[in-house]
C-alpha cells in the first residue's frame, strides 16, 4: 500500500531554509507550503517547488503534517507548540531553543500531543563526523581521553543581523560551537561541567567573537571545544582530534580539502551571509539529514539524534555562556537559570 | 669553556650533549650519573667520558653545568653546582615545589653563579617570527589562543616520567610550562588565573615498553595524569588554552608537537613550531615519520647559554621564568583538585 505523501511547510527562507527546501525536493514527500518575512524569496521559492506561499503559520498548518522550523532561534518555541497545537509533526533548525525552558516545552508538548519533534542538529549527518563517531562507538580507538574539536567562520549576518543579537540567537556560542557540544556529548557522554572565555565577553568591542570551552564528562573525559566567528571570510574550518586508551583519530578540513582553486584575478572575496561548511560529496549533507527525517516521520526509521539531543547540546551552550559571565565553572545540574 | 651534564635522566640531554660538541668553543667534559647503569649506556652511546660521580665532574672546575636529572631531584644537584661556583642550565620544569625553585634560586645567588632554565622553546624560529610580529604590532589586539603541546607517552625513553615521586606529576608538569612560557614572553605580561581538568583514561595503569637502547623492559605503574586542558588568563584580558595531554600514540609519525593558533584584531594566525618536516615513509620496517628539518631550537638555546656565561650577563630565560612557570603549573594543579579558577 502506498503510504499518503508527506507535506511539509517550511517556515523561514534565510540561508538555512532555502538549503532544506532543496533537501526536501530530494526526497518523496512534497513541500507544498511557505512562509517567510521575506515575500519575495518565498515567491522565489514557492515558484521553484511548486509550493503554496501563506502569509501566517496558522493560515499554513491545515495543509501540511511536517512544518520544518528554519527562522531566528528565538522563535521556534512558539512556532512549534502552534505545530503541535494543530496536531503537526516538527522538525527543528538547532539550537532546540532559545532557552531550555523553551526547549523543555517544545518537547513535552509535542510528546502530549503525539507529534514528532526532530531537531537539526546537522553535523551527525556529515560523513566526516558520523565515520569518527561509529569507529570511535565500535571501539578503534580504546576509551575515549581527551576530544577536541574546533568550528571557525567568518560572522554570518542573516535577516536583521539576528544571528549577532544575543536575545534572539544566543551568539556564537549558542549558535555555532552547539554542533560540537552535541558531538562531544555523543562521543563522550553526559557532560557534567563547562568552563569557558569569549571575546565577546572580554573585548565587547571587538567586533568578532571567538571562544574556548572545556568540558569535564561524567565519566572523566575532558573536551576542548573550539568556536570561531572571527576568521576573514571565505575561510571555514572545521577539526575533530579523538585519543582513547588505544589510539588517536584525527580530521583536519584543512587538510581534507579536495579541490583548490587559485585563481589570478584579485577580485574581493564577498562574505557569504550565512557561512556553511562544504566538502565535494554526491549528497550535501544537509540533504543526507532531511532524507533520515524523512524516513523517520514516513516510515518510523529509527533516527540519530533526538530532541533530548538538542536541549541537552542546548544546556552546554547555556552553561558555556553563562561560565564565560561569571568567569566560573558550571555545573550543568546546578545552572542558576535554563530558562 | 669546559661544560659537563649532570645526570641522562631527561632524554633531552640526548640532544644537548650533541648541541654543547657543536659549539667550537665548548669542552664537553663528560657526563655523571647516580643511575650507574644509565651513565655507562649514554657515555658509551656518546662516546664521553664518564665520572664516577657528580663530585668526581665538579671537582674539575668546569664552568659550567647542564642539570637533566628527574624533575623532582634538580635541586640537589643544581645546589651542589652552586656550591662549586659552576654555572647551571637546568632541564624544565625548574622544580615541581614552589620551596625547591627558591631554595636553588638563593643558592646560585649567594654563590654568585647563573642559573638558566632549559625553555628552548624560545629559541624556536617560528615562535620568534610571531613574537616579532606582535611587537610590531602587525596583528593587532590579541584577544585569544587556542595552544597544543601534546607529546607521546615520555615512557619508551625514560620510565622515571609516570613515577610522581621522581616527576612530580604527569602530563600538565611536563608539558604546561613550555607553552605558558611561550605566551608570557611574548606578551611581555604574566598570568593572573588557571582553570584546568585532567584525567587518566589513557595508559590507565601498568604499561610495559621497551626503554630506548636499553634490553630491560619495564614494567611501569603509570600512577600520573595523562591529559590536561588548561585555561589561562593573562593580565593584557587575553586567555589561552594549553592542551598538554600525552594523546599522540606510540606510533604517531613523531614525539609530538607543539602548536597554536591566535586570534587577534587583524584575524587569525597559524604557527605550528615542528611542521618544517620532510614525509619519510619506509617498507622495511614498514613505518611513516617526518623527519625535522628546521632550524634547531636547542642548539640555539645553548649557545645562549654559553654567550651569557662569557659576556657575564643574565641568560635570555631566567630562573625566575623557570619559577613563573612552575607557579602556574603548581596552580593547575590546585584547579584540577578544587574544580576552580586558580588565582596567581
Amino acid at each position: 500500500m502506498m503510504d499518503k505523501q508527506l507535506r511539509i511547510g517550511l517556515i523561514g527562507t534565510g540561508a538555512m531554509g532555502q538549503t532544506h527546501a532543496h533537501a526536501w525536493d530530494q526526497t518523496a514527500a512534497n513541500l507544498c507550503g511557505i512562509v517567510s518575512r521575506s515575500e519575495e524569496t518565498a515567491q522565489t521559492l514557492a515558484r521553484q517547488y511548486d509550493a503554496t506561499v501563506y502569509e501566517s503559520l496558522d493560515s499554513m498548518l491545515p495543509h501540511i503534517d511536517v512544518l520544518d522550523i528554519c527562522t531566528p532561534t528565538d522563535l521556534h518555541h512558539e512556532m512549534a507548540l502552534a505545530a503541535a497545537a494543530a496536531g503537526v509533526h516538527v522538525v527543528c533548525e538547532k539550537p532546540l531553543a532559545r532557552t531550555a525552558k523553551h526547549a523543555q516545552e517544545m518537547i513535552d508538548v509535542c510528546d502530549a500531543a503525539g507529534v514528532k519533534l526532530l531537531v537539526a542538529q546537522v553535523v551527525r549527518f556529515f560523513p566526516e563526523y558520523a565515520l569518527a563517531q561509529k569507529k570511535i562507538a565500535s571501539g578503534d580507538i580504546g576509551d575515549v581521553a581527551v576530544i577536541r574539536l574546533k568550528r571557525g567562520s567568518s560572522q554570518p549576518v542573516g535577516e536583521n543581523k539576528w544571528f549577532l543579537d544575543q536575545e534572539k540567537s544566543g551568539g556564537m556560542i549558542l549558535d555555532l560551537m552547539i554542533h560540537d557540544f552535541d558531538f562531544a556529548r555523543w562521543l563522550g557522554g553526559e557532560v557534567e561541567t563547562v568552563f569557558a572565555k569569549s571575546v565577546r565577553q572580554e573585548n565587547p568591542e571587538a567586533e568578532v567573537d571567538h571562544a574556548l570551552a572545556i568540558l569535564t564528562h561524567k565519566n572523566g573525559v575532558i573536551s576542548h571545544i573550539e568556536g570561531s566567528w572571527a576568521y576573514p571570510p571565505p575561510l571555514f574550518r572545521t577539526q575533530i582530534e579523538v585519543a582513547g586508551s588505544n589510539g588517536f583519530i584525527q580530521h583536519d578540513s584543512d587538510k581534507t580539502a579536495a579541490t583548490a582553486m587559485y585563481f589570478h584575478e584579485s577580485k574581493t572575496v564577498e562574505a557569504p551571509s550565512v557561512p556553511l561548511p562544504s566538502s565535494p560529496l554526491h549528497e550535501d549533507p544537509y540533504t543526507t539529514q532531511i532524507k533520515a527525517f524523512y524516513q523517520h516521520l514516513q516510515h518510523d526509521e529509527p533516527l540519530r539524534v533526538s530532541a533530548a539531543d538538542g536541549l541537552a547540546a542546548l544546556k552546554i551552550g547555556l552553561a558555556a555562556l553563562q561560565s564565560a559571565r561569571t568567569g566560573l565553572p558550571v555545573n550543568i545540574r546546578e545552572m542558576e537559570s535554563v530558562s | 669553556m669546559r661544560i659537563g651534564i649532570m645526570s641522562f635522566a631527561h632524554l633531552h640531554a640526548e640532544a644537548y650533549i650533541e648541541n654543547l660538541r657543536a659549539i667550537p668553543e665548548v669542552e664537553m667534559i663528560g657526563i655523571a650519573d647516580e643511575d650507574v647503569d644509565r651513565g655507562r649506556l649514554y657515555a658509551e652511546q656518546f662516546d664521553a667520558h664518564l665520572f664516577p660521580d657528580y663530585a668526581a665532574m665538579l671537582a674539575t672546575k668546569p664552568d659550567a653545568v647542564l642539570v637533566c636529572s628527574e624533575n623532582t631531584r634538580h635541586r640537589p644537584l643544581v645546589e651542589m653546582a652552586a656550591a662549586a661556583g659552576v654555572h647551571v642550565l637546568c632541564e624544565k620544569p625548574l622544580a615541581t615545589t614552589a620551596e625547591d625553585a627558591s631554595a636553588m634560586i638563593a643558592a646560585c645567588e649567594k654563590a654568585g653563579v647563573m642559573l638558566m632554565t632549559a625553555f628552548p622553546m624560545r629559541f624556536s624560529a617560528p615562535l620568534q617570527q610571531l613574537k616579532a610580529q606582535i611587537n610590531q604590532g602587525n596583528l593587532g589586539k590579541i584577544y585569544c589562543l587556542n595552544t597544543v603541546n601534546q607529546g607521546q607517552i615520555p615512557l619508551d625513553y625514560r620510565p622515571w616520567f609516570v613515577d610522581p615521586e621522581l616527576s612530580g606529576g604527569g602530563a600538565l608538569i611536563d608539558h604546561i610550562v613550555h607553552l605558558a612560557d611561550v605566551m608570557r614572553w611574548s606578551f611581555g605580561c604574566e598570568v593572573t588565573s588557571v582553570y584546568a581538568q585532567a584525567n587518566q583514561i589513557m595508559y590507565p595503569e601498568e604499561v610495559s615498553t621497551n626503554a630506548a637502547g636499553l634490553s630491560i623492559v619495564y614494567a611501569e605503574e603509570v600512577a600520573v595524569e595523562t591529559a590536561g586542558l588548561a585555561m589561562l588568563t593573562f593580565e593584557n584580558g587575553v586567555f589561552a588554552t594549553i592542551d598538554c595531554s600525552w594523546t599522540k600514540p606510540l606510533n604517531y609519525p613523531t614525539w609530538g608537537g607543539l602548536s597554536l593558533e591566535m586570534i587577534s584584531e587583524r584575524g587569525l594566525t597559524i604557527v605550528d613550531a615542528f611542521k618544517q618536516n620532510l614525509n619519510v615513509f619506509t617498507e622495511n620496517p614498514i613505518g611513516h615519520s617526518w623527519a625535522y628539518w628546521g632550524s634547531d631550537a636547542n642548539q640555539a638555546m645553548i649557545e645562549e647559554f654559553v654567550a651569557a656565561i662569557k659576556e657575564n650577563r643574565e641568560p635570555a630565560v631566567t630562573a625566575r621564568d623557570g619559577q613563573i612557570g612552575l607557579d602556574i603549573t603548581l596552580a593547575a594543579y590546585e584547579s584540577v583538585r578544587t574544580g576552580q579558577p586558580v588565582s596567581l
